[in-house]
């Protein structure tokens, strides 16, 4: 019956959370430019984050290759 | 497998079966010692308490802490309204409280082995061990019989994702409302619970996305519904107390700790698990456990490092892993493998001879990685066996310890002198004629005194700029309260210094591992 539905392929999950883990990447280094105020350097909270958002994106990109199936 | 394959199978898997039957044992005797004892164990248990008081006489808990008795809560409303009931026959007390969150772990054991059986190979043993397996985690013990509304919040977690797992695929539109109305129950249990409706509506999104802006639609309107109900029934305190007040500081160290502790007791079922994950992401469909495991191991843990929070913080990871490792195990067994031509490794009977051997051995890897039992009375010659000492209140080993922050130091058995300690306690608030400000509920509410403050939510308040506290600091310098007990000091800087000014130590009772510091007024000086 799922398959009469239209679902997310694997490679449009895969551009999605490339996306995500590089706009992610970049807002979160971002956060030490637009908040000038705040204690210098990256935080062990913003190192995790930076990590979780790189491997986001890794997986994101090796999911494109795996083309229309469903996710 | 043949004849002396499949016996040596049966023998392992029998072994795997004792060492998680043994665990449960012990969480048996456990909750069964810990729910008739009438004071707090766990810091934090009597306000959950106060909390099932008020909703039984119709009152919300959400109030303005300006005011005597300085009391509010920062919890959601269910798992408190569920154990009003037992106040109206009972009074108040703490069994029934621990009771439903002992039976709610208990259901989400059998809503895993029910998942894994279902969503498997139809394997009921492995379906068995899964389940034995969430009660055997060191986490689930430690959080499961007390007063918290946590394990319940898990069980709805649990029930709602195995009943979306079923009906989404089959475009089922009752299981699909019984599984969000599930995880309402759950977010109005406990805030936490956001995160596996998050993970929920992604996987709803991806199987689905069409439907899934329709249901995550009206799962919205439903919860913002109660949400505003709440707020408007309480004068807008529930806004204050649940939501402004319950952010806390983030302690990196303790979320650290946390995660290396999870990965310790859990590793050997959670390696299949990340296998299965990532056998669906690249080969298969991803399933609603993948998504969950994922969301609840990476978001649970980071708030586990929030002040206030801890271990329970992974309890909803857990009961994913055991599903997912689960299901890796029975279709290990199963050879329900669909790899790609290059992949796929010949003959596959001799993989699933492996999978036989090698699950039981991980079952018993993680009982022994979970383990922890008294070592006295009838349990001395096992620990005598087992080669284990007590490393708690030197008569409970428990394999976590308790060297990594936000790891709670309970899970013991309660002694005589624990019961004599909080009855001595209060015999001191009964003598009182005044009313006595108690860090804890429980004991002013043994003597049938008001329950005044819950130190944890005028702390938050005071973080978040809501408290300013007046007529508190007012009573506490005019020496209206007749006694004050403090354990952690948990109270604001203001109110700790207002104490220091006006009262004095009297002494010190030791209860449950804990020191309860009795302070009386200080003579004044014109006495």
């Amino acid at each position: 019956m799922e398959s009469q539905d239209r679902t997310i392929s694997k490679r449009q999950l895969g551009v999605t959370l490339a996306l995500a883990g590089m706009i992610g990447f970049v807002g979160i280094l971002a956060i030490d430019i637009v908040d000038v105020g705040r204690p210098g350097g990256i935080g062990p909270m913003q190192s995790i984050a930076l990590a979780a958002m790189a491997a986001t994106a890794i997986v994101g990109l090796t999911l494109i290759p795996l083309g229309d199936a469903p996710a | 497998m043949s004849g002396a394959t499949r016996r040596a199978y049966v023998l392992l898997m029998s072994a795997a079966s004792a060492a998680l039957l043994f665990a449960f044992l012990v969480y048996i005797l456990f909750a069964a010692n810990l729910a008739r004892f009438p004071y707090d164990y766990d810091q934090g248990e009597g306000f959950e308490a106060h909390d099932s008081v008020l909703f039984s006489r119709g009152e919300l808990p959400y109030r303005d802490t300006e005011a005597y008795p300085f009391y509010a809560s920062n919890y959601p409303p269910l798992f408190h309204m569920m154990a009003a009931p037992f106040v109206w026959f009972f009074g108040p007390a703490y069994w029934y409280g621990r009771l439903l969150g002992f039976l709610g772990s208990l259901v989400s054991a059998a809503a895993i082995a029910y998942a894994v059986y279902r969503d498997g190979t139809r394997h009921r043993w492995i379906a068995a061990l899964a389940g034995l397996a969430f009660l055997s985690s060191n986490f689930v013990y430690h959080i499961g019989p007390l007063f918290r509304q946590h394990t319940m919040m898990v069980t709805f977690e649990t029930l709602a994702v195995v009943a979306l797992a079923g009906a989404v695929p089959r475009r089922d539109k009752r299981g699909i409302a019984l599984g969000l109305a599930l995880l309402l129950c759950a977010g109005y249990t406990k805030q936490l619970a956001a995160i596996t409706a998050l993970a929920a509506i992604v996987w709803m999104f991806i199987r689905q996305p069409a439907r899934a802006w329709l249901w995550t639609l009206g799962f919205a309107l439903v919860g913002a519904a109660i949400f505003l109900w709440l707020n408007i029934a309480s004068g807008g305190q529930w806004w204050n107390q649940a939501i402004v007040a319950n952010v806390n500081v983030f302690m990196f160290e303790q979320a650290l700790g946390l995660f290396n502790l999870w990965f310790k007791l859990h590793g050997f079922l959670l390696i299949p698990a990340a296998l299965l994950f990532v056998y669906e992401l690249y080969l298969e469909r991803l399933s609603i456990y993948s998504i969950w495991f994922v969301a609840a191991a990476m978001l649970g843990g980071v708030a586990s490092g929030t002040w206030g929070a801890g271990d329970s913080y992974f309890v909803t990871s857990v009961a994913a892993i055991c599903i997912l490792s689960g299901l890796f195990f029975s279709r290990a067994l199963a050879g329900a493998w669909r790899f790609p031509r290059a992949l796929r490794f010949n003959p596959a009977s001799k993989l699933t001879l492996v999978a036989a051997f090698m699950i039981p051995l991980f079952y018993l890897g993680y009982a022994r990685a979970t383990l922890k039992t008294p070592t006295d009375g009838a349990f001395r010659p096992l620990a005598a066996v087992l080669g284990i000492e007590g490393n708690v209140r030197e008569s409970f080993y428990d394999s976590a310890s308790f060297n990594v922050g936000g790891y709670a130091r309970i899970g013991y058995f309660l002694r005589a002198e624990d019961w004599a300690a909080g009855t001595e306690i209060v015999r001191l608030i009964e003598a009182s004629e005044k009313p006595v400000l108690s860090e804890e509920a429980g004991f002013t509410m043994a003597a049938g005194r008001d329950v005044v403050t819950n130190p944890t939510q005028l702390r938050n308040l005071d973080r978040a700029g809501l408290f300013k506290g007046e007529q508190l600091l007012a009573m506490i310098e005019r020496q209206e309260f007749g006694l004050i007990i403090l354990r952690a000091q948990f109270y604001p800087p203001s109110v700790l210094g207002a104490i220091g000014q006006g009262y004095e130590r009297a002494r010190t009772i030791h209860m449950n591992g804990f020191d309860y510091i009795i302070l009386n007024p200080k003579a004044l000086e014109s006495d």
